[in-house]
């Protein structure tokens, strides 16, 4: 996505990281009924975003190397979300504050163009997830992935892809033996 | 005392996140370390946790049956009690840690612990958080919960989470005192 490279490349250049942390593995970023209105963006690591309905944990997002990572719902209403946001690595992690990035964006044409773009990607990709989750077979949902993101297979284990793809562990070995 | 209840309630739940990396952590250790005893009375870090995991056994369901009972409507604010405060405040671990005299039956010494005792204090602590988000819809002021010692005490809600977190922050000091003592 070359407009988060963009926008990554400008937020360096003006300087505009306000903290860079580094998390161990398993290590929570956010856990559930916190506002988290940072965004944080991955220097190297990998992480997850889960909710738990009823005692069992639903991964619904990954990051890894050059994503960011954002807890969407509470950036945007600026309200507690539900959200997980753990590391499933050794994470670094750069972070900015909605305020100083709100001020960004505002400050020229250019650069709100520039975020128009990436939520309607956003956008776009929450709809490609919608889709996945009403695909009932599980080799296609495996295939809608592997097509849309090879490189999730690289770099996240496949018990949390499993989790992702709503299947076990298990069959997710199967089907990619097959 | 009186807090916001908003302030309350996002301290708790950043607290607990704290807590939970701290737990976390401990994960990358040995069985050996997480079961070493400096001398027989010092706990291991094991121990420490599992002595977490027997008070949440009886607060984490106590403290949802009564807010699942609580007529209460919500405040902005709350007021803390003087039995709750005194509580929180003797249980608040001090710059030097003093020894304090442990229940009997909340004694992990002589049980058996390996690393799931780490897993049960995740799971509570995410159950805590779940109790945190129901208490959103009640009363920390009028909600009140019993403590694990006597039936006849109560405690506000609010000082029965505060109390919660500070006990957690005070044997994960000790747990971490533990850590710095099996790796030498």
């Amino acid at each position: 996505m070359k407009e988060t490279e963009l926008l990554i490349q400008i937020i360096d250049n003006n300087n505009l990281w306000e903290k860079e942390i580094v998390i161990s593995r398993n290590e929570y970023l956010k856990v559930k009924g916190s506002i988290d209105t940072n965004l944080y963006f991955i220097k190297n690591g990998s992480l997850r975003i889960y909710v738990i309905d009823e005692f069992e944990e639903h991964t619904i997002r990954f990051g890894y190397q050059n994503n960011f990572i954002v807890s969407l719902d509470s950036f945007i209403t600026e309200k507690p979300s539900d959200f997980y946001i753990q590391a499933i690595k050794k994470t670094s992690l750069k972070i900015i504050s909605k305020k100083t990035f709100k001020n960004l964006i505002n400050s020229n044409v250019e650069i709100q163009n520039i975020w128009t773009k990436i939520l309607e990607q956003l956008i776009l990709q929450q709809l490609e997830r919608e889709k996945d989750i009403l695909t009932s077979s599980p080799i296609e949902r495996y295939k809608r992935v592997l097509k849309r993101s090879p490189q999730l297979f690289q770099e996240i284990p496949n018990k949390y892809i499993a989790e992702y793809l709503r299947m076990t562990p298990e069959t997710l070995s199967r089907i990619k033996k097959s | 005392m009186k807090f916001k209840t908003e302030e309350l309630i996002a301290e708790l739940i950043e607290q607990t996140r704290i807590n939970i990396n701290k737990v976390e952590k401990f994960r990358k250790l040995s069985e050996e370390e997480l079961n070493h005893k400096e001398n027989i009375e010092k706990w291991s870090i094991l121990e420490c946790i599992e002595h977490l995991n027997l008070y949440g056994e009886f607060y984490n369901p106590e403290i949802r049956k009564c807010i699942e009972t609580s007529n209460s409507k919500p405040s902005k604010i709350f007021k803390s009690g003087v039995i709750g405060n005194y509580f929180v405040n003797t249980m608040r671990p001090k710059k030097k840690l003093n020894k304090m005299k442990t229940f009997k039956d909340k004694n992990p010494l002589g049980s058996r612990l390996n690393v799931e005792v780490i897993d049960r204090f995740i799971g509570q602590q995410k159950d805590f958080l779940d109790l945190i988000e129901m208490s959103k819809n009640i009363n920390l002021t009028k909600t009140k919960t019993s403590i694990s010692i006597s039936k006849l005490i109560k405690l506000r809600l609010g000082d029965t989470f505060r109390f919660i977190i500070a006990h957690n922050e005070r044997h994960l000091i000790q747990a971490e005192n533990a850590r710095k003592l099996a790796s030498r």
